[in-house]
């Protein structure tokens, strides 16, 4: 038959589009290698060193190529991707439990948390840089970035614990509410922890979107650069293997969250679990 | 949070309590992020459109409302070029996204029988959303090069004797490197459609003596088209928006609409860059109405 040619064929055009998706990231990690500070951003590799890792990390002796100015982007973009993490899911949530019950509105409000993420950087980042200018205030990353961060990140969060309930089991809640448990508190000790894996997942989203925003940043915020803006800087003149190495180390940085969410992620369902046990029996 | 009602005394017995006390706090919980969106998100872009009928001196705007930035883009022809640049990469990488992503949309939507090895494999295509946007947008600097992976590739098998110098710093160069950023926005949403279909669909078209092809053009494709519309939708909104992988891919030879607004924002144009603002607004509200047209996603999905 037709089709069992058609299985292998397919099986194999997909290794290709996976070849297609990661064969540059095998080349940049290769690349990295590259020996310095002579070797170039290009095949053959001269010989192979660690030493654009230690450009990036300064260990290096001074030469002509000059270090990346990452150190001072990395601390800001930390701080805002966590500023944007805590505001961005605390967001979510509250408007989550809000869609919960159909209030007039609703689907106005839910479009337009929605936007945010749909609206490309460059169109809200010009707009509310001319909403800075006209109004006087100095566009930084703390403020007129973070903001549009919120933007971003918050649709992700609300669209997370929007699925994280709608599986979640109500009866719970009506059960604490019936023993005369206020509202806040039975969020507090039931709801919050049967939805915290969720919670975590918002967090995640925003904090890793958060701490790779490049477009909005580039209008919204002033002279300070975060991460991705100096990174960004660098393109423009020559580049060297050091971008290379800072690009493996970005990568395996952000795997890294990746484990702590996944090592996290395990705790908390084991720690629901057992407790699920416990009302069981 | 302020509720006034006290808790109800039993669960479910009284409706009108459960009901009316959620909704009123629904109001205070839905408030904080309606009115960030609000003010961050509709005002600002409310902004972009005002601020594109002001008037612009060499260093500042002022608000007296005039028509000449408009009037400038319409008669330049750099900037009706960019719009050109801008509709003929949006279609191009369009079109990339879907021929490349559909097959393997296929193969894990459809063939794969096995659940985890397709959740594997989706999951396999989204981990280079795990690297930062630009460093992937790099990524195809050393591949696409005179020197790079692709024209060393190519020389070795004698495939070409001479490097391909087109391959980096064109605009065929941009859509190579927007086709792999986005098309996974293609693959994801097609081959969730297609997990969907029913397999005695297929089934009974192939007993009753149908060829793959037909199946295909009849049944598999009419029924991914859901999938289509929203993976166009997200890569439409994402290109059209693009302008990172323009510069650092083009040598900042290929301008679409987004590198005119940042240039225009880097030399204080600011009345112009909101004219280009609005324009590519307009631009994608089009497309997204086009895709909508075609499929009535409410009733599909």
């Amino acid at each position: 038959m037709q089709t069992t040619i058609i299985k292998p064929v397919l099986g194999v055009y997909t290794a290709l589009f996976l070849l297609f998706l990661y064969g540059p990231f095998v080349v940049l990690g290769i690349l990295s290698f590259q020996i310095g500070p002579n070797g170039g951003p290009q095949f053959p590799i001269i010989e192979w060193s660690t030493y654009w890792y230690q450009h990036v990390f300064g260990l290096t002796p001074p030469s002509r190529i000059a270090p990346l100015p990452i150190y001072e982007g990395l601390a800001r973009s930390l701080s805002l991707a966590f500023m944007t993490m805590i505001v961005s899911t605390v967001l979510g949530v509250m408007s989550a439990q809000a869609f919960r019950t159909k209030f007039k509105g609703s689907d106005v409000v839910f479009y337009l948390i929605v936007l945010g993420m749909m609206v490309p950087g460059v169109l809200v980042g010009l707009g509310l840089a001319l909403v800075a200018n006209s109004i006087g205030i100095d566009r930084t990353w703390w403020s007129t970035a973070f903001v549009l961060h919120v933007v971003y990140t918050f649709p992700f969060a609300f669209l997370v614990m929007l699925a994280i309930f709608n599986r979640f089991d109500p009866s719970v809640e009506e059960a604490s509410w019936s023993l005369g448990v206020s509202p806040i508190k039975t969020f507090r000790k039931v709801t919050f922890p049967l939805i915290f894996p969720g919670v975590l997942s918002a967090m995640l989203f925003a904090f890793t979107l958060s701490y790779d925003e490049f477009s909005r940043t580039l209008f919204a915020s002033g002279r300070d650069l975060t991460l991705p803006l100096a990174i960004y800087g660098t393109f423009s003149i020559e580049i060297h293997p050091n971008i290379f190495a800072f690009g493996v180390l970005t990568t395996l940085f952000s795997f890294a969250l990746l484990a702590v969410y996944a090592i996290l992620m395990t705790v908390s369902l084991r720690r629901a679990k057992r407790l699920a046990i416990q009302e069981d029996a | 949070m302020t509720i006034a009602t006290p808790a109800p005394d039993s669960a479910d017995t009284t409706p009108a309590g459960p009901v009316a006390r959620p909704s009123r706090a629904a109001y205070w919980l839905i408030a904080p992020g309606a009115i960030w969106m609000t003010l961050f998100l509709v005002v600002p872009l409310g902004m972009m459109v005002y601020v594109s009928f002001w008037s612009q001196t060499t260093f500042k705007i002022e608000p007296i409302l005039t028509t000449k930035s408009w009037v400038a883009f319409f008669s330049s022809d750099t900037y009706l070029s960019a719009l050109w640049t801008t509709i003929r990469i949006w279609l191009l990488v369009l079109l990339s996204t879907f021929v490349v992503g559909y097959p393997t949309a296929l193969f894990v939507g459809l063939f794969v029988k096995n659940k985890t090895l397709a959740t594997a494999l989706l999951v396999l295509c989204v981990i280079p959303f795990w690297t930062s946007f630009l460093i992937r947008v790099l990524a195809w600097r050393p591949m696409l090069g005179k020197e790079g992976a692709i024209n060393i590739i190519l020389q070795a098998f004698h495939i070409t004797r001479e490097p391909i110098e087109a391959l980096l710093f064109t605009e065929l160069s941009v859509i190579i490197g927007m086709t792999q950023i986005y098309c996974v926005f293609m693959v994801g949403p097609i081959a969730f459609m297609l997990g969907r279909i029913d397999p005695n669909v297929i089934e009974a078209a192939r007993d009753l003596g149908a060829s793959f092809w037909r199946i295909f053009r009849t049944i598999i494709l009419p029924l991914s088209m859901p999938g289509v519309i929203v993976g166009g939708i997200f890569v439409s909104v994402m290109v059209l928006g693009e302008f990172a992988t323009a510069a650092a891919l083009s040598g900042r030879k290929v301008n679409m609409l987004g590198n005119i607004i940042v240039t225009q924002v880097g030399s204080l144009k600011w009345a112009f860059a909101a004219v280009v603002g609005v324009i590519l607004t307009i631009l994608m509200g089009l497309v997204v109405a086009g895709f909508l047209r075609i499929v009535d996603l409410k009733r599909e999905l």
